[in-house]
């Protein structure tokens, strides 16, 4: 469903992404790790057609992002960190929006905005201008907009930040169905703990470059480690620090 | 459920109630590949009207916006159409005056000035609207939050664009249209054209937008996407290049205006002349004076040819900037998110130290925050280029007239021509001061958490945006009266006047700026051009140019009046400096009516 081939993304000297090849099969609820500034984001972005790739090629459904963007596009749903709503629309006009943008049948857009709105409990806020939304109350109206034309693939970027102990739970819980019901679900986030409980891969980047990809048990092997995802986490970022220190300098001199 | 599967569902195999199992005209051998076509491609190919929906949000932004507007502001929406009203009615009423002085006169060339006033008017116009556009297009296009949105959904790059582009040709020709249509009907009522003529001179205006607009769009997204903005070497030599031509240009108006006065208006020509690239037939503004004076004359054929190509260049121009957009939109996004991650490397400067010296009668707090302001306004090259072009171009029309040259010149027309230039120092100061300083409160938007917790009173926020707004408005406007005046050979005493009446100017203005800012701050908006063209900054906009007229004419003109009447004859009478009590009380009035508003209105924000 997603397939990421040799993906490199430059900013100037610098490589935020480095020949990051990766595979997301229909269905799998991908997690993706790494420091801050490792380059999540900027892959994350490359996924949903925001950045172009340096070199490499991006496909969604078949679909190559560079050459097919607005199929591709419409294959995919986006959830950023800081939600966009337009300030002067209601959470309702911002569905139906939406629902227009992406082609949805009219006979089925009434039907799935009441389903989103009940799904989400947005019935108390929804016929309010966004501007008067907290962040939780747009973050829930922005998964509501995500998942209104029932898109083959989610793309989440910290999707628990800003969100209340039940609302995560609440979040938890459609992410495992949607995953369940055929959604390919690609998930960036600092929370190891949702990561750990949810992913069925995962990939750990750093310094724009996949350090580790597997299971849980498979990235345990990987590490030598038999601790938690933390655990596995700091050994593989740290391993390959300190493989990128020892590496000779420019020069031959010493690290 | 996957789409495979409700094609499936639908329209072979199981079956919900109320549809159809086995259309007949189909095999079931086709369905399948249908929905195995479905599977791979993972969706079925919708044709949206994209046009269509992008319109429904707009009117559903428009409709809720003014909705609000009315309920919580109706005030402020009042207060707007009012303002723009007196506006419109000040520009015909001056308009109105200036035509018919040229018609009961009789001036031989008043149909010449007429039209070559009409073609500076309209290029300057296109020339205003083409930078506005850019800028305003630029913040729409690229740092925006709605774009980033967009993007990443099935949108379509010359959708977004049109979008935007309509956006930005609406708020950057908003004072086009107010001033233009005034001018336009005056001309028309003085003049007693057909009734056609008022149908065509919003036709003509409206069109003429499509122009500089496009214009501005193309060179937006070419500069953007080949990354010419980072490339210094390039903006350096059209810098240059830009420059000597206006300085060759302003030369020659210097010349041309100087024959003018020696002969006491008799001869024009040669100024006139000057104008002649202006009037070229190449030039879009050349079409629309051509066609409002045929209208005017009651030539209807003769007018509709200048429309038809306004709109028609207009419209190909716009399809040529929609259709770039849809092959350069994306990847000029990418360019110029890519240029936001590069690091760049800020240190203090001298400049910050010498800021902090020049308001050194502060308490620590409140430089701190002045020096905080100064740092945002140097580090932003868009904020002050414009400024330093301005000030550099008042020089060098200054320096048409030095001493030197002001043989062949009378004392009367140096009066006159450092009456003009204090005019011209202190619109740019009113201008620069509206751009730069009223959004400051504004600016401060979701991050005034910072300085609403800080611990220093809020009157002290008030006082340093005072301190920085006072300081740099009589550096600069201080400074460019002072070697204007010294090039153009003025008395010393005549030199004070005009220091201390632009001393006056800038504190009020800065005062206005800065109390107004304060008291309609816009939290919300993040793009300081468009704080400026909203509903406070056009409040702040009319009553500086208001306050700056007045103090103007009741500092500086008596004397100059005064002087241009006696010939040689010095010093100038008492009398003529009996304006002056009444202008410090105005000064001291417009400090303290607008400093206390915006201290209320700061100490009751909330955020």
């Amino acid at each position: 469903m997603i397939e990421l081939i040799q993906v490199s993304k430059r900013y100037g000297d610098k490589w935020a992404v480095r020949d990051l090849s990766l595979t997301i099969p229909r269905g799998e609820l991908f997690a993706f790790l790494g420091p801050n500034g490792a380059g999540k984001t900027t892959t994350i972005k490359i996924l949903c057609g925001l950045l172009l790739p340096s070199s490499g090629r991006v496909r969604i459904g078949g679909y190559d992002l560079t050459e097919h963007g607005e199929a591709a596009r419409r294959l995919i749903s986006y959830v950023p960190d800081q939600p966009f709503l337009y300030d002067k629309l209601t959470g309702r006009e911002f569905l139906q929006f939406i629902a227009d943008l992406y082609g949805m049948p009219r006979e089925q857009v009434g039907v799935r905005m009441a389903e989103v709105i009940r799904q989400f409990r947005l019935e108390d806020f929804v016929d309010d201008l966004t501007e008067r939304y907290s962040h939780g109350m747009r973050q829930r109206t922005v998964f509501a907009a995500a998942l209104l034309h029932q898109p083959q693939v989610l793309v989440a970027d910290e999707p628990t930040v800003g969100l209340d102990p039940k609302s995560i739970r609440e979040l938890k819980t459609l992410l495992r169905r949607l995953a369940h019901e055929g959604m390919t679900i690609f998930l960036s986030t600092h929370s190891l703990d949702i990561a750990e409980e949810l992913a069925d891969r995962i990939g750990i980047i750093d310094h724009g470059q996949l350090l580790g990809l597997g299971s849980l048990t498979e990235l345990r092997q990987q590490a030598a480690s038999d601790g938690d995802l933390e655990d596995v986490f700091l050994k593989i970022t740290a391993e390959t620090a300190e493989a990128a220190d020892m590496a000779p300098q420019p020069g031959g001199r010493e690290p | 459920m996957t789409g495979a599967d409700a094609v499936l569902q639908v329209v072979g195999g199981t079956c919900p109630q109320g549809c159809r199992a086995d259309p007949p005209w189909e095999s079931q051998s086709r369905l399948v590949r249908v929905a195995q076509r479905v599977e791979r491609m993972g969706a079925v190919e919708v044709q949206v009207d994209q046009a269509a929906v992008f319109r429904r949000l707009r009117w559903r932004l428009w409709r809720n916006g003014l909705r609000v507007a009315w309920q919580q502001g109706r005030t402020r929406l009042i207060t707007v159409l009012l303002t723009s009203s007196f506006t419109a009615i000040f520009t015909f009423g001056l308009s109105y005056f200036l035509f018919r002085q040229l018609a009961v006169h009789n001036i031989p060339v008043k149909g010449a000035i007429a039209e070559a006033l009409f073609d500076l008017l309209f290029f300057s116009l296109g020339t205003m609207l083409l930078f506005s556009a850019g800028l305003i297009l630029y913040a729409s296009l690229f740092p925006s939050a709605e774009v980033r949105f967009l993007l990443t959904t099935p949108a379509r790059a010359d959708r977004i664009f049109a979008s935007k582009f309509l956006g930005a040709a609406t708020y950057s020709s908003w004072g086009f249209v107010v001033l233009g249509i005034p001018i336009f009907l005056a001309y028309g009522w003085v003049s007693t054209v057909p009734w056609y003529y008022y149908l065509l001179v919003p036709a003509y205006l409206t069109g003429y937008v499509l122009v500089p607009a496009s214009v501005a769009a193309l060179v937006c997204l070419v500069v953007i996407r080949y990354g010419l903005h980072r490339r210094r070497w390039v903006l350096t030599a059209l810098a240059i290049l830009a420059g000597a031509l206006v300085v060759w240009w302003l030369y020659r108006v210097g010349l041309g205006l100087r024959r003018t006065l020696s002969t006491s208006g008799r001869e024009v020509q040669e100024l006139l002349d000057q104008f002649a690239w202006v009037r070229s037939n190449l030039v879009p503004s050349r079409w629309m004076t051509r066609g409002v004076v045929a209208a005017a004359r009651g030539d209807l054929w003769g007018a509709l040819w200048p429309l038809a190509q306004v709109w028609s260049n207009g419209a190909m121009l716009y399809v040529v900037a929609a259709w770039t957009a849809s092959r350069l939109y994306r990847k000029a996004y990418d360019q110029w998110a890519s240029s936001q991650r590069r690091r760049k490397v800020y240190r203090p400067a001298w400049s910050d130290r010498f800021m902090a010296w020049l308001v050194g009668y502060l308490s620590p707090a409140e430089q701190a925050l002045v020096v905080k302001d100064f740092r945002t306004f140097r580090r932003d090259p868009s904020q002050w280029g414009v400024l330093v072009i301005f000030t550099v171009l008042m020089l060098l029309g200054a320096g048409n007239f030095r001493r030197a040259q002001l043989s062949d010149l009378g004392r009367l027309d140096q009066y006159l021509i450092s009456l003009m230039n204090f005019f011209g120092v202190a619109m740019l100061l009113c201008a620069a001061l509206t751009r730069f300083i009223f959004p400051l409160i504004s600016l401060e938007g979701k991050k005034f958490w910072v300085l609403g917790l800080a611990p220093l009173p809020r009157r002290a926020i008030l006082r340093s945006k005072l301190a920085f707004a006072i300081t740099g408005a009589l550096l600069f406007a201080g400074s460019l009266i002072l070697v204007a005046d010294l090039l153009i050979g003025l008395p010393t005493l005549v030199i004070g006047v005009h220091l201390a009446a632009v001393g006056v100017i800038a504190v009020g203005l800065s005062a206005l700026n800065v109390g107004l800012g304060a008291a309609l701050a816009d939290y919300q908006q993040t793009d300081p051009s468009k704080i400026v063209v909203g509903f406070g900054g056009t409040v702040n906009m009319v009553l500086g140019l208001g306050y700056m007229v007045v103090i103007m004419g009741l500092t500086v003109v008596p004397v100059h009046l005064v002087q241009m009447g006696r010939g040689n004859a010095w010093p100038p009478p008492l009398w003529a400096f009996a304006g002056w009590p009444v202008s410090l009380l105005l000064a001291w009035y417009a400090c303290r009516l607008s400093l206390r508003r915006g201290s209320a209105a700061l100490q009751a924000s909330e955020f």
